[in-house]
């Protein structure tokens, strides 16, 4: 049984790091503007049936890949300024029930377009097939998921500490009034953190089609997971987001190797474990992504 | 006799004349009796959202406690309904025993996200657990032996059941909520950092607040079971929690009859959209954005600002959810 770990972990470092492109755009929406995006899955799964629409009608998959979370994102930012931004301020559970809500809208939309089967979905020629890695085989797809998920994030990290649009985003976090008394336009700043946020979630979401299929409930299902990863991570924390994402990747995959039954409860174990040790998750402190 | 007496007499009256009425209104008494019941889940909620101020979308771990509590010890044990109903309140006090030291740490959307989570636990227990529950089939749930044993169950005799209790559930919500424990509970949410200088410990309250909660949506979970004749481990999933949240923001959080006229428009509009598209979740989506948008103080809590009694508001004194809970739990030490 052994020799199946090492693959296994590989598997559950590619499941890590789509855990974290989730967790780190919801923590980017929750830490600025409180609000809880249950809609977040919904936005991964537009991404994918998008590219998948693209593809079917003979689309190139790197143009469809690029321009499907770009479109999901102009759909975000129309839902966040007319239907989200009246719940700024107000008690979380307002923008929460709010973007509940859009999630059924959608996955219903989804469904009636698209059907409930799982569509098919292959990778190019260029990224199927496995790579010998020495000491095991494995899926060129997955090894594309990593190099794209480690660019994003590096891309982020770029965006948040070296750019003055990071700066302000992060002074936001920490007081909202003073950076708008200083002059910046916070109500486009929600903007671009939302659609930031969004766009995360489009590239897992179109990644995540190769991976896992594409039917209704795709996004939701690395939904909770992505809650359970802000929570281990730590609110806030950049880092934090993608070790816990990592964390809970590889225990889920290790589980469905050696106990499968408890393969989805053992994310719920670990975090509580950490909230006994660290009740403010690994990462977490008051200067958000500060 | 005050005005809100008389609305309460008068919806009493409605509810007990409602099988008498059923065929010529068209609401079906199954759905008013799950209406009932759902009221109770939905109060539950409320007690946590609407009076402590807390986000609470795990609720549907503990009805499903309730349920399978109820299931499985009628299915081993054979025991009568109403011990049936008590072993499910006692699983459902249980879990919320497990999960309420880890949710009493955090509030706003801290809490609201741990809730889910830990929510999500016991659906995914129960959805494993084939032998035990089903698993995903679920599994039936015997009809309860009601007065004799020679009537198995009755669809009228079920609804009174359902009422019954129903007021007794709402008595109790309603002496709890203005006890002193109620009010601190208030307090709590309006302001918490000035109870702890009072010298309370403000999550002692909600944990008490949180096992509360839990035996109203037990309950709930174990007399609906009974209902349905069925339990579902998608009973546990936190879109469940969500329903049981929009009842009570859509009638009114934060006042004691405010879940019962969300539950009663939840469940009858669901009866009557379901008939005419199979598209009820559109609606269901729609009916969470426009209440939201549009009755944000829900239907009750509207008309109790016209008339000048004002309910309760749900935001804190000083709103600002763009700060870090963390920073919060931080000033409580």
């Amino acid at each position: 049984m052994l020799e199946h770990a090492g693959p296994q972990i590989f598997n559950g470092l590619v499941l890590g790091a789509f855990y974290a492109i989730v967790a780190i755009g919801l923590s980017l929406i929750m830490n600025l503007t409180g609000t809880i995006n249950m809609a977040h899955g919904s936005f991964m799964t537009l991404a994918g049936y998008l590219a998948f629409a693209m593809i079917a009608r003979g689309t190139n998959f790197w143009f469809a890949f690029l321009a499907a979370p770009i479109i999901a994102v102009l759909i975000a930012v129309i839902v966040e300024r007319t239907l989200i931004r009246p719940l700024y301020g107000r008690d979380p559970v307002y923008s929460l029930l709010l973007t509940f809500g859009l999630s059924l809208i959608a996955e219903e939309v989804f469904h009636v377009i698209w059907g409930a089967n799982t569509l098919p979905f292959a990778p190019p020629a260029s990224l199927s097939g496995t790579l010998a890695l020495g000491f095991m085989n494995f899926p060129v797809y997955r090894l594309f998921i990593v190099a794209v998920l480690v660019l994003a994030f590096a891309a982020l990290a770029f965006f948040l500490y070296y750019t003055r649009f990071g700066l302000r985003l992060r002074a936001a976090v920490q007081d909202t009034e003073m950076i708008a008394a200083l002059g910046t336009n916070t109500q486009l700043l929600y903007t671009i953190n939302f659609g930031l946020g969004i766009l995360l979630a489009g590239i897992a979401g179109v990644l995540a089609v190769g991976l896992l299929g594409l039917n209704p409930t795709t996004g939701n299902t690395l939904l909770m997971p992505a809650f359970v990863t802000v929570i281990i991570g730590g609110m806030g924390s950049l880092y934090g987001s993608i070790i816990g994402g990592i964390l809970i990747g590889l225990a889920t995959s290790l589980m469905t190797l050696y106990v499968p039954a408890a393969s989805e409860v053992i994310i719920y174990v670990l975090m509580a474990i950490v909230l006994t040790i660290r009740p403010r998750g690994l990462f977490g402190e008051e200067g958000l992504f500060g | 006799m005050s005005r809100g007496r008389i609305f309460v007499l008068a919806a009493i009256a409605l509810l007990a004349l409602e099988p008498v009425m059923a065929p010529y209104i068209r609401v079906d008494v199954t759905i008013v009796s799950a209406a009932l019941l759902f009221t109770i889940a939905a109060m539950s909620a409320n007690l946590l959202l609407g009076y402590t101020g807390l986000p609470p979308f795990g609720n549907a771990a503990f009805f499903g406690l309730g349920a399978y509590g109820c299931a499985l010890s009628i299915k081993y044990l054979n025991v009568h309904f109403i011990t049936a109903t008590l072993f499910g309140m006692v699983a459902a006090l249980l879990g919320a025993l497990i999960v309420a030291p880890f949710l009493v740490r955090r509030r706003g959307i801290y809490f609201g996200l741990l809730s889910i989570a830990f929510g999500q636990v016991f659906y995914f227990i129960a959805y494993r657990f084939t032998d035990v529950t089903g698993g995903e089939d679920g599994m039936a749930v015997p009809r309860p032996y009601l007065v004799v044993s020679a009537f198995t169950f009755k669809e009228t005799t079920f609804y009174y059941l359902s009422l019954a209790v129903f007021i007794i559930s709402i008595v109790i919500f309603k002496l709890i909520v203005q006890s002193p424990f109620g009010r601190t509970l208030v307090a709590i949410r309006q302001n918490e950092l000035r109870v702890r200088y009072l010298g309370l410990d403000s999550n002692r309250f909600v944990f008490v607040a949180i096992l509360i909660s839990a035996l109203f949506a037990g309950l709930s979970g174990a007399l609906s079971a009974m209902l349905n004749g069925f339990i579902a481990p998608l009973s546990l999933d936190w879109h469940q929690s969500g329903d049981f949240v929009l009842a009570t923001i859509l009638g009114g959080s934060g006042t004691v009859w405010g879940p019962l006229i969300g539950s009663l428009i939840y469940e009858i509009g669901r009866d009557i959209i379901s008939t005419i598209t199979p598209y009820w979740q559109i609606f269901l989506g729609a009916l969470f954005v426009a209440c939201v948008l549009g009755f944000p103080r829900g239907i009750l809590g509207t008309i109790l600002a016209r008339v000048g009694a004002a309910p309760l508001s749900n935001e804190p004194e000083e709103a600002n959810w763009t700060q870090s809970p963390a920073i919060v739990a931080d000033h409580r030490g």
